[in-house]
């Protein structure tokens, strides 16, 4: 099980790399939903039996942060027109080596930490920070509002690693509630990215800073 | 016996060469030669298993007993300086002679016998005060040679540049030697192990011998010294003068008790000054400048082996640490020698063109094959490529690199990102050297000066040919000089002992001889084959386009620009482009210059705050007596009020 | 008298065996396009062809224009000599040969780049910067790969570092050295060897003026490089040294010929990148050769 497990956090960092080193916006795109249905089917991989609501939760998660955010981005990125290429802050190149660089330091980091001896062969913590250290990165790194909103959800990824440590004493329901939060701003965003393509022909989130009342 | 007379006779060749330089050139050289030749016999009988040589004079100088030693590291060294010394008085006669430098010619011949005693002696003596005058004085003799062309302004700035640098050292070493000589009670130099106080100065030392060994951050007066100077004096500051800083390094990580991170701190320097030290020279325009910054480099190379060996000593003695520090020694004997002659045959390009600036030459093949076949026979082996000599050193390195990681220690912390960074140094040390080589001599001439170019006399072309036979010697039969390595290892740390070349070195030695037979019989059949099939001479295909000049070809700067782009955050490239604009452009130009980052960028602008605040305070010294009243009291109340409210 | 005959076996199939790789690439190539394709033995016609064939020689270029391919060629053929062939074994095998293994390539490269400066052209001098450019990536996705197996095996001799296989980590570092395979020989994405532009090429426009012999060196160097990486890759990751000799035999030749296939299909699927990506390809390469490395420093230690 913990095999499983690691090989699909495993996977899931190696996907924070992929955003990182990526310059398309669908594919940033594609690889946050990828990302999203990993860690989505990660609690039926836990749970020693399958209760109803852990596979509801899953297909939930699945469903949620794999379709219908993605399709929400896409949509956005369809109706406002937007340049499909990434303008990057900080450049692919370095930006790949710094996610390297976090990733190998998270892994170390979570060796050091004072954790449950269950939790000690898992990649839970080292997947979890390594996802935080990648969102806030694409935050910091790129421009665009919708590469933005993927920062957000990869980052909002590496919490609810996180919050698979504690599956067995809060069922869910931290993440539920951020899960409610994102979608919201998700859709927020859209809207707020179609009204600025309206009013700016832009969406580059350094042309924001003329806002002025 | 015989050694004290022979060491005296060298003594007293050198400085009768020293006397006779500046009116009797060829009395000069026949003594020199003499004198290097009696070092090197000395030397070699020294590694070669003769006893160490120990000698204390009756009479003191400056209150101290002369006391000089020469054992097998000092040999080690000292043979260097001999091999080099020697054959850059041969490469002077034709380089710098009194018909085309009148003025500095004698100048030259007599600063430079001063310069390879000086060196000897700082490698012989055993007492810390004569150590320092020995480095002080050979430090001076090599700003006398380096500014022999005085009235150009460049040579005068890197100079002063040399000698300002070189003292910053030199305070750190008289630092050095008196708290060692303070907490020891003696002036007297020799394993110290068992003092565990001594351990911290070794930080100090690392300061002083890295300021001329040109250790990356602290390189700043290596390059321009290096490119300004003339060659021969290049070539032996480059293969030799830094190597003393080494020398410090070595001698006194043998002798001191180390402190925990020394391994670690300079594994760290060796693997920077290499990476960036190959960066710099691939993105440099100037043939001696790029020479120079790859002595940064190869010392790099010198300083992973030696705190891989310092890991090493570290963690018990450990195999791989010996094979480290071997790789390291090696690689001094081998920069040495190739370093010299592709200096020398920098020195023979700048002597037929007038200039060091690569993109005014090219194609010098045709005028000067000697210097060309010579030069990329040293670019082969600098680049560390198999079957050459270069090859040989760097690979004892990786071995003991490859070993420390398969030991699953700790140590692999450090050991794994510095093999990267030893492989990635030899990729881009091979990038600059291709650069170097081919823009240099290959291809068309793209100015007047590169098509009039022409082929270096004898007195130059015979010790290039001698470096490279020593290159040649060294990289086919690299177990023959086991031995002497081993008892420079021995005498380092004692607890290296065992004579035996190890078996992989051997077979090594012998898949290089293999390879240079096939090489070479493989270039012969396929140019006979070609011959045979008929060859015709046409001019190079450029896509059909009908008249093409030699100013389309790739210059350094392009050829360069992919992989010193990435280095761009250091190498911080100064452009200025004018487009060319409209159907007929009048002008369009394209500058780029790289500069020196760490002297413009870090100590430049610290050197002009420290002016801006001594100006102030400047001001404030207007030779007024009544001001200077004001400060006395000033000054005055101040104590006073410390020891009032101090003591509260 | 039977190591003489292991010697000249294994040296017949570096010489015979190399030349079909490249056929076997084109004609995956030419199946997925739906073409017929030249036919498998292609390269050795061209071999044959230009072997009799005489030079024509740039009139800037100096004795080192026919030398730097000769010396190339002996370069790689001493590399993949040294290189074990799975069940033959290997005819020279010491402590550090894999080190010497990488400088032989660098020593080919450097030679490379000499014979292509010797024109004075500008798509030479630009091909050859490439070359030598990307190489700084590649030798530190190589070394990063060599340790890797150094540090599984605890030995830094070929023959036993390749005996094992790499364990957890194997796919990462199957990835990786793909990926540099590609990269070294020129092959789609990194570079395209049958464009006609010479200003987007890397190493086959570092050869536009070479012929006759001297090209039919450069081919035939180039074909071997292509073998000497499958096999290397092949070994690296599959555990050959434990199997039987006939398991051992077929896993090497099916590896290659997969390895083969994959490069046919890589070329046939995916467009060269821009020239700005290839770093970042390379380093990716590297990252997953280092994360390799990293499993294994990990497993060794535990």
């Amino acid at each position: 099980m913990n095999d499983w497990l690691n090989l699909l956090i495993g996977l899931a960092m190696g996907l924070n790399l992929v955003a990182l080193g990526t310059s398309r916006l669908p594919s940033l795109i594609r690889v946050a939903a990828l990302q999203g249905m990993v860690l989505g089917i990660m609690p039926l991989v836990i749970e020693h039996e399958l209760r109803l609501l852990a596979v509801a939760v899953a297909i939930a998660t699945v469903a949620i942060k794999g379709l219908v955010i993605p399709a929400l981005l896409r949509r956005a990125m369809r109706t406002a027109n937007i340049d499909r290429d990434l303008h990057p802050l900080i450049g692919f190149l370095p930006s790949l080596l710094l996610g390297a660089a976090g990733m190998i330091g998270a892994v170390v980091l979570a060796s050091r930490l004072p954790l449950l001896p269950e939790h000690h062969e898992s990649l839970l913590v080292a997947g979890s920070l390594a996802s935080v250290l990648a969102g806030l990165l694409l935050l910091i790194g790129r421009s665009k509002a919708i590469s933005q909103v993927c920062g957000y959800l990869i980052l909002e990824n590496g919490i609810y690693l996180f919050g698979l440590l504690l599956i067995h004493s809060v069922p869910l329901l931290v993440e539920g509630g951020i899960l409610l939060d994102l979608t919201v701003a998700v859709f927020v965003t859209g809207i707020i990215v179609d009204r600025i393509q309206r009013a700016f022909d832009s969406l580059d989130t350094r042309k924001l800073t003329v806002l002025r009342e | 016996m015989m050694m004290d007379w022979l060491i005296a006779g060298a003594v007293i060749m050198l400085v009768a060469a020293a006397l006779s330089g500046a009116r009797f050139p060829r009395v000069w050289l026949a003594l020199t030669l003499a004198g290097t030749a009696t070092l090197l016999a000395t030397a070699f009988w020294t590694l070669g298993g003769g006893a160490e040589w120990d000698w204390r004079s009756s009479f003191a100088v400056g209150g101290e007993r002369i006391h000089l030693r020469l054992d097998a590291l000092s040999a080690w060294f000292l043979a260097l300086v001999a091999v080099v010394g020697g054959g850059g008085a041969v490469y002077a006669r034709g380089y710098w002679p009194d018909c085309e430098h009148p003025a500095s010619a004698g100048r030259g011949r007599t600063w430079w016998s001063m310069l390879v005693l000086c060196m000897s002696l700082v490698l012989l003596c055993a007492n810390g005060l004569h150590f320092l005058m020995a480095w002080e004085a050979f430090a001076l003799s090599a700003f006398f040679l380096i500014t022999l062309e005085r009235e150009r302004r460049e040579t005068r700035a890197a100079g002063w540049l040399y000698l300002a640098a070189s003292h910053a050292g030199t305070l750190g070493l008289f630092a050095f030697f008196s708290l060692l000589a303070t907490k020891t009670g003696s002036w007297e130099l020799g394993p110290m192990r068992d003092h565990a106080e001594l351990a911290p100065l070794f930080w100090v030392a690392l300061f002083g011998f890295g300021v001329k060994a040109g250790m990356f951050p602290l390189h700043i007066w290596l390059p321009s010294a290096h490119a300004n100077a003339p060659s021969h004096v290049s070539a032996i500051m480059s293969g030799v003068a830094i190597k003393m800083g080494l020398y410090g390094l070595v001698r006194f990580s043998g002798w001191l008790p180390l402190p925990a991170g020394a391994g670690w701190v300079v594994l760290a320097l060796g693997a920077v000054s290499a990476v960036l030290g190959a960066a710099f020279a691939l993105a440099q325009n100037d043939l001696k400048r790029l020479l120079a910054y790859c002595s940064v480099e190869n010392m790099g190379v010198i300083l992973i082996g030696l705190g891989v060996a310092l890991l090493g000593t570290a963690n018990g003695d450990t195999a791989w640490g010996r094979l480290a520090m071997a790789g390291a020694l090696l690689h001094v004997w081998n920069h040495g020698a190739f370093k010299a002659l592709l200096f020398f045959g920098a020195g023979s390009v700048l002597h037929a063109t007038g200039t060091r600036e690569m993109s005014r030459l090219g194609g010098l093949w045709r005028a000067m094959p000697w210097t060309a076949s010579l030069f990329a026979f040293g670019s082969a082996a600098i680049s560390a490529l198999p079957p050459l000599n270069g090859f040989v050193s760097e690979w004892l390195v990786y071995l003991g690199l490859f070993d420390a990681a398969a030991s699953h220690t700790r140590v692999a912390v450090a050991i794994v990102p510095a093999t990267i960074a030893l492989g990635v140094t030899g990729a881009l040390a091979l990038a600059g050297f291709v650069k170097a080589s081919a823009v240099v001599f290959l291809g068309a001439p793209r100015t007047q000066v590169a098509v009039h170019a022409h082929e270096c006399g004898w007195w130059m072309r015979a010790p290039m040919l001698a470096l490279a036979g020593i290159c040649a010697c060294l990289a086919l039969a690299p177990a023959a000089v086991w031995p002497f390595i081993s008892r420079v290892l021995v005498g380092w740390r004692s607890a290296w002992s065992g004579g035996k070349p190890p078996a992989s070195l051997i077979t090594l030695g012998y898949t290089h001889l293999a390879l240079a037979a096939s090489l070479t019989v493989a270039a012969i059949a396929l140019w006979f084959r070609s011959r045979t099939n008929g060859v015709r001479r046409a001019l190079t295909w450029d896509c059909g386009y009908a008249l093409p000049t030699a100013r389309m070809q790739y210059t350094g700067g392009s050829f360069a620009a992919l992989a010193s782009g990435w280095f761009g955050w250091v190498l911080r490239p100064e452009r200025r482009l004018h487009w060319p604009r409209g159907p007929f452009p009048r002008q369009a130009d394209f500058v780029e210059r790289i500069p020196e980052t760490v002297l413009e960028r870090v100590i430049g602008p610290v050197g002009d705050a420290v002016m801006v605040a001594s100006a102030w305070v400047r001001q404030r010294q207007q030779g007024s007596l009544p001001d200077y009243i004001l400060y006395l009291v000033a000054a005055l109340a101040a104590m006073g009020a410390l020891v009032l409210f101090g003591s509260i | 008298m039977i190591s003489i005959l292991e010697f000249l076996a294994r040296l017949a199939v570096w010489l015979f065996l190399a030349p079909l790789l490249p056929g076997v690439i084109n004609k995956v190539k030419a199946w997925v396009a739906g073409r017929r394709g030249p036919p498998v033995l292609q390269l050795y016609y061209d071999l044959a062809r230009l072997w009799h064939k005489g030079v024509v020689v740039s009139t800037f270029a100096s004795p080192g224009f026919i030398a730097g391919p000769a010396v190339a060629w002996v370069a790689v053929l001493a590399a993949a000599l040294l290189l074990p062939l799975g069940p033959l074994g290997t005819s020279l095998s010491f402590r550090g040969d894999v080190i010497l293994l990488i400088y032989l390539l660098a020593l080919a490269r450097f030679c490379t780049a000499w014979a292509a400066l010797e024109t004075g052209s500008a798509f030479e001098g630009m091909g050859a910067a490439r070359e030598v450019s990307y190489a700084v990536l590649a030798e530190a996705a190589v070394i990063t790969a060599v340790l890797t197996l150094s540090m599984q095996s605890g030995s830094v001799s070929l023959s036993a570092m390749l005996t094992p296989s790499v364990g957890p980590g194997a796919v990462l570092l199957a990835v990786g050295l793909f990926a540099v395979l590609l990269a070294e020989n020129c092959r789609v994405p990194f570079d395209d060897p049958n464009t006609h532009l010479e200003l987007t090429m890397i190493h086959e426009v570092m050869v536009l003026d070479h012929s006759g012999p001297p090209l039919a060196a450069v081919l035939h160097g180039a074909a071997m490089k292509l073998l000497l990486f499958s096999v290397l890759l092949v070994q690296a990751v599959l555990p050959i040294g434990e199997l039987s000799v006939a398991a051992a035999s077929g896993a090497m030749i099916g590896g290659v010929l997969l390895v083969t296939v994959a490069v046919g299909f890589t070329e046939s699927l995916t467009a060269r990148v821009a020239f700005r990506r290839v770093p970042l390809l390379l380093t990716t390469a590297f990252l997953l050769c280092v994360f390799a490395l990293l499993i294994a420093w990990k497993g060794g230690a535990a």
